[in-house]
């Protein structure tokens, strides 16, 4: 079998002709990020001023209640989620190149999106899947003369990208890493994004009447802006998070009566198969709540086996009691199967996006491969 | 079936690092709505465009389960019992021996390879079929794919009846006759695929009246006529000028006429009546054969009967008055005065144990078969078997004799027919009577009886002779189709020197035993609940045993 990246090598001729390269043990290593990725994501797309002060809005219409009992509505009675979508970023350390007194990490990142359709059986197709290869180099850090005769490297090879490493992002200054390798694999994550907002965005355009999508982790600020959301008063996506900042407080109730909750607080009661009240971000373009997918009694923490729902909301108007509902139940009935074993966050993980990452994941090279595949050249 | 059918794809290589393919094995995941059951016959897509085929073994479901933990877990920790929303992701994945490469190209399938039913074709080049001479194609069934797809399954006749090798044998616990419909199938289509006048067939008849209408047209049902025609088969009895049926004389018979068999017994014209006199048993040198169930540790009645066999052989005179089984049993020179008596250096007391086994043999406990004096109606075995006849069939009706009979009928014919081969004809006088058929193929179930795997028998002179025809019968041209229960229960070394073997239906514990060796794991699991009317197939030019039906034999069977 050939090398699937012998194309990469003339870019590593590059560097090593530039610049001095320090080598990570010869081989590719592969980054590792902590798996709570999702919540600081959550955490760092909050708007600043909103995680200063508790929640207030309340999008739905009164009366309102805090918590809502739900009922369980599976696939058979009302198949709501068709689509669901999941991205994977995989860094790897190559080494450093030196060129004079800068240094920058060369880093591979395989980055990619997935989506799976369900059918009305149950059984699970590929929607959509895409991968991309990545060179990272923070560009500040090397000179403008290697950047460019890697950059032109690159060109030659479709499915490689040279990108920035140091570039800022919404998220780079919230995750306050400072080591240029760390940075580069946060990076790779927000790269991730980028294609799985792509891959997002092409099937919203398609997608079939009364389907709604299911995307892994909240939608942040960016997916609420998209221009194509506008054409609903209810778009048919929603952003899942099983992991989610901890961060938020929320003012229930007015008046002498109100009181103040922290997500701990607010959580500790919510019972198995209900769902909180929505409330309001974004200036009222999303909505959001929690709904508890497993009973605490079986799970290790009051906090695990509760996902947190993100609904676009372009009109900022209030958001049918009835509709947060029928999703909540809906996703009530997704708790089952579970990839239990396979995750730690199963408890909170919908099984359709589990599979989902499994399909990108198997778009990427494995180790060993990346590990054979790209050596330096001329070292 | 259309050509669409057959050449779709059903599922794609899969090597894993756990699981990765070889030269001998690939595995393969299976759309979801294609089904395939073991003994189907695969063909997978290789390098220089070139076909592996294999043989399914095994299937198996595999899940994203990380145990069954998880399972009960997704299940709401075992309270729910509904459908869920998303049915766990999980695949068939079917594992498959590999049987042959139509280029030579024995390098391990690679993962994503293709793969789809094998066609007849296909089927043919799996088995090596297509390497065979026309002229060597024995259809011994039909393999019939989950697909729909059917293949003749051939057998090489020079594996089947020498020179290559030779034998087969047939175990099984399928009941209803299989083993016997099965072998009575073979023997025709092999008398029907070849020049007949080279072969004399001889049956044992050992249960009821199963082969004394071989020369009666059976019934057939459609189905099975059907695939008499896919085998390009005939379905016909065996001729009835070419039939000739040896059936015993029982304590009735010189009254009645009639032989002592199971219902209704053959015309007269195609009968012979066989019966065991003193002279000619002890004269053919066949009195030690029915002696072949008595434990001999000591060897003291073997070296009696060598006195005996030497003495009236011989026509010594101490022993010319002993013409009858009676004079042997009362009179001198073993019995004097009522009592046993020391012959040469045996002593009085192995004489007297020989005489009441002999006396309970062919007096007591005697079905008719012994008699005094051979009347003119009589023949012996080696009467008739001595003067075998290209193109004839004889059965050998044993099934109302006594254990010890039986073995002494069998013997006798093994004997016969050994000796007739290994001395040319000579001993027989054959080379004035023609020429010897050039293949003598004997058919007899319950083998296990005369060739027994363990205990005293062993050793036994019956034992000897069909080690001698397994061992060396095919030297001769002596084919020797055998069948039993269970082939742990016959000596090793017969079952070992059949080069085909047919295995029906077979309990786990018998397929714990070391003759199944050569079967994969996964075929023995499948051998205990095969259907009646299917068998597994092992032939030497097949790299794995592939499983078969056939249909019924179209003479008229008994019961």
């Amino acid at each position: 079998m050939p090398n699937p990246l012998s194309g990469l090598t003339p870019a590593l001729q590059a560097i090593c002709d530039k610049g001095k390269v320090l080598p990570a043990t010869g081989q590719a290593l592969i980054d590792l990020l902590g798996p709570d990725q999702d919540e600081t994501f959550d955490r760092l797309l909050t708007d600043a001023d909103e995680k200063k002060k508790p929640v207030e809005m309340v999008l739905e219409p009164p009366p309102w209640k805090l918590y809502h009992p739900l009922d369980h509505l599976p696939r058979p009675l009302d198949h709501v989620f068709r689509y669901f979508l999941d991205g994977s970023a995989r860094t790897y350390f190559l080494g450093t190149v030196v060129e004079r007194e800068r240094s920058s990490p060369v880093q591979f990142a395989q980055v990619g999106a997935a989506a799976v359709r369900r059918e009305a059986d149950g059984r699970i197709a590929k929607a959509g899947a895409e991968r991309r290869l990545i060179l990272m180099l923070s560009q500040d850090h090397v000179s403008a003369e290697l950047w460019a005769a890697v950059a032109a490297q690159v060109q030659a090879i479709p499915e490689l990208t040279l990108r920035n490493s140091g570039e800022k992002d919404q998220v780079t200054d919230g995750v306050q890493v400072a080591e240029p390798r760390f940075r580069g694999a946060h990076k790779a994550n927000w790269f991730m994004r980028e294609v799985e907002l792509d891959l997002g965005q092409t099937l919203l355009e398609k997608l079939p009447e009364g389907a709604w999508m299911v995307l892994d982790g909240g939608l942040g600020k960016d997916i609420i802006k998209w221009p194509r959301l506008k054409d609903w008063d209810h778009p048919p996506l929603i952003g899942v998070g099983k992991s989610f900042s901890k961060e938020p407080s929320f003012k229930v109730g007015g008046g002498p009566g109100g009181k103040i909750l922290n997500l701990y607080e607010l959580l500790a009661k919510l019972d198995f198969g209900c769902r909180t009240v929505a409330f309001g971000a974004e200036g009222g373009k999303k909505a959001f709540w929690y709904v508890r997918l497993r009973p605490q009694r079986e799970l290790d923490y009051p906090l695990m086996g509760v996902i947190k729902v993100e609904m676009p909301n372009p009109r900022g108007e209030a958001v049918p009691t009835e509709l947060i509902d029928r999703l909540s139940g809906a996703l009530l009935a997704e708790r089952n199967v579970t990839p239990h074993g396979r995750d730690s966050r199963w408890h909170a993980h919908l099984y359709p996006i589990s599979v989902a990452e499994r399909l990108v994941k198997g778009l990427f090279y494995s180790e060993e491969v990346l590990r054979a595949a790209i050596r330096w050249p001329t070292i | 079936m259309t050509s669409e059918q057959e050449n779709r794809v059903i599922g794609r290589a899969s090597a894993t690092d756990r699981q990765a393919n070889s030269s001998e094995r690939f595995s393969f995941w299976l759309r979801p709505d294609e089904r395939v059951n073991p003994f189907d016959i695969v063909d997978a897509e290789h390098y220089e465009t070139s076909r592996t085929f294999g043989l399914v073994t095994n299937i198996y479901h595999t899940t994203d389960a990380a145990s069954h933990l998880s399972n009960l877990i997704s299940n709401d920790f075992g309270e729910a019992v509904e459908e869920p929303n998303t049915p766990r992701q999980g695949t068939n994945v079917a594992e498959v021996a590999v049987l042959s490469n139509d280029k030579d190209i024995y390098m391990p399938v690679a993962s994503e390879a293709r793969v789809r039913f094998a066609d007849a074709e296909g089927i043919q080049i799996a088995l090596g079929i297509n390497a065979m001479k026309p002229e060597d194609r024995v259809p011994a069934g039909l393999i019939q794919l989950s697909n729909g797809s059917q293949a003749v399954a051939y057998i090489d006749r020079r594996y089947v009846l020498g020179p290559e090798a030779a034998h087969i044998n047939i175990s099984g616990i399928s009941g209803l006759a299989t083993k016997t419909s099965y072998a009575m199938f073979l023997i025709q289509s092999i008398l029907q695929t070849m020049d007949v006048s080279k072969v004399a067939t001889i049956l044992l008849n050992v249960k009821f009246d199963d082969l004394l209408k071989i020369h009666l047209p059976g019934s057939l049902t459609p189905e099975e006529l059907d695939m008499y025609q896919q085998l390009s088969l005939e379905p016909r009895e065996f001729p009835k000028d070419k039939v000739t049926y040896l059936l015993p004389e029982g304590k009735h018979t010189a009254s009645t006429l009639r032989p002592n068999c199971f219902g209704e017994p053959p015309p007269r014209d195609m009968t012979q009546i066989y019966a065991y006199d003193l002279r000619t048993t002890v004269g053919n040198r066949k009195l030690d054969i029915l002696f072949s169930h008595v434990p001999d540790p000591w060897d003291t009645i073997g070296p009696l009967i060598g006195e005996i066999t030497e003495g009236i052989a011989g026509n010594e005179s101490k022993w010319r008055h002993i013409r009858t089984w009676g004079d042997l049993l009362t009179q001198k020179p073993l019995v004097g005065n009522g009592v046993p008596q020391k012959i040469s250096n045996v002593a009085p007391s192995t004489v007297g144990r020989f005489l009441r086994i002999l006396r309970r043999v062919v007096k007591t406990r005697q079905s008719g078969v012994f008699v005094d004096q051979l009347a003119t109606r009589h023949k012996t075995i080696a009467n008739i078997l001595g003067k075998l006849q290209g193109g004839f069939t004889y059965v050998v009706d044993i099934a109302k004799l006594t254990d010890a009979e039986q073995t002494l009928v069998f013997g006798d014919l093994l004997r016969t027919i050994y000796d007739l081969y290994s001395e040319g004809g000579v001993a027989s006088g054959w080379e004035e009577e023609g020429e010897l058929p050039e293949k003598v193929i004997v058919f007899v179930d319950e083998l296990n009886k005369y060739a027994p795997a363990r205990g005293e028998a062993v050793r036994s002179p019956i034992a000897e002779q069909v080690l001698d025809i397994a061992e060396r019968g095919r030297s001769f041209g002596l084919i020797l189709f055998s069948a039993q229960q269970f082939m742990s229960a016959v000596h090793p070394r017969v079952t070992g020197n059949a080069a085909t073997k047919v295995l029906g239906r077979t309990d786990a514990a018998e397929l714990g035993e070391s003759g199944y060796r050569f079967l994969d794991k996964d075929v023995k699991m499948h051998l205990t609940r095969l259907d009646q009317g299917s068998l597994i197939l092992s032939h030497p030019i097949y790299r794995q045993p592939v499983k078969i039906r056939f249909p019924r034999p179209a003479f008229k069977q008994g019961r």
